[in-house]
């Protein structure tokens, strides 16, 4: 799996923001993970957890959003959340549904001191 | 306290990365293909049969992503094209660092075509883009027709659905009606091909549509 990697970019990008900032104490690490991508909640927690030690994010609290999965048709502009990819629309049955959200792997923001 | 907003992908950097790689490959005009299916679907058979009918027209390379052997470099050698090998070592996926790494050594002119053979896994080289033009998922006849919905992603990340062994549908409980369906439902405008490495079925078409796709890239600039 590759949450370890995935991990590793976020400790990444959050201390580097940090230190553009002239802080070097992170507190929080707030990221949005959509339905679709292939992350798993906890493994994702664990890599961080273990990557921050010793680290200017070492007490970083990690603050998962899971955004859902919203798809728009495209032929009569029906919004609607689904369970996954993609069913017909619920509207008009059409198949042609693009997707609004719900694939995103994102670093919302992150706090320091 | 205080609070700074990133709103930033997670995978800028391999993006980054990426984007810089299809810069350099439309500059040089090189279709580039990445291939993904589970280990043993036949991405590697599917090569040296359709390479080898295009190998004396184009000028090819293949990056070939293992966790370990140069095996399937060595295969596609064989057929006499030029091969490149990334042992990843255990990594699930390959980064758009690494084919740069390898096109530097392979030499990125007068490509016409690049084909990366991912490394056989149905969830992680999906989330990493490595410039390519065309992603292709294959599945093969004995992993069962609900792959598409037990790996969505892959198949919506994929232009087109690669249904290989077709050869071995008399012997297996694999229905093509409802893998073709499903694979709809997660992504309705797949380019869909129906294959077998052994007997050579459905090559011609894929070889066909291949060819288009390299031509396609000569002209545009
Ligand atoms: N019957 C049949 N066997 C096939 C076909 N295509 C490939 N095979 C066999 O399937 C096995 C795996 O094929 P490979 O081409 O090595 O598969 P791969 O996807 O490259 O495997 P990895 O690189 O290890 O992930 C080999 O024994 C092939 O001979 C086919 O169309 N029909
Ligand atoms: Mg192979
Ligand atoms: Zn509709």
């Amino acid at each position: 799996m590759h949450e370890a990697s995935i991990a590793n970019s976020i400790l990444e990008i959050s201390i580097g923001t940090a230190i553009e900032n002239n802080s070097n104490k992170i507190t929080l690490v707030s990221v949005r993970i959509g339905k679709m991508a292939t992350i798993d909640e906890s493994s994702l927690r664990f890599a961080f957890d273990a990557i921050k030690e010793n680290t200017i994010a070492e007490h970083a609290v990690f603050e998962f959003n899971r955004v859902p999965l919203l798809g728009v048709c495209a032929d009569c502009s029906h919004e609607a959340e689904y369970p996954g990819y993609f069913v017909a629309c619920a509207e008009c049955g059409s198949m042609s549904i693009k997707m609004i959200s719900g694939d995103e792997l994102e670093i919302a923001h992150i706090e320091v001191e | 306290m205080e609070k700074i907003t990133i709103n930033q992908k997670i995978l800028s950097k391999n993006d980054l990365n990426a984007m810089h790689l299809r810069n350099k490959f439309a500059t040089n005009k090189t279709l580039v293909i990445n291939m993904m299916s589970s280990p043993g679907s036949g991405k590697t058979s599917f090569l040296e049969k359709v390479l080898l009918r295009l190998k004396d027209k184009y000028n090819i390379a293949v990056i070939e992503g293992d966790l370990q052997t140069e095996n399937d470099k060595q295969r596609i050698e064989a057929i006499g094209v030029r091969a490149i090998q990334i042992q990843t070592g255990g990594a699930c996926h390959l980064e758009a660092s690494e084919i740069d790494k390898k096109c530097q050594e392979l030499g990125y002119e007068n490509l016409d075509l690049l084909v990366i053979e991912n490394v056989g896994n149905l969830v992680c080289p999906a989330e990493y883009d490595l410039g390519q033009d065309i992603n292709i998922v294959m599945l093969s006849v004995t992993e069962g027709d609900d792959k598409p919905l037990k790996y969505p992603n892959i198949f919506f990340n994929s232009d087109i659905f690669i249904l290989n062994k077709i050869d071995l549908l008399p012997y297996v409980d694999f229905s093509v009606e409802k893998a073709l369906a499903n694979a709809r439902t997660i992504k309705n405008s797949l380019d869909i091909f129906q294959i077998s490495c052994r007997n050579d079925e459905g090559l011609d078409n894929l070889q066909a549509y291949i060819e288009t796709k390299i031509l396609a890239k000569k002209r545009c600039s």
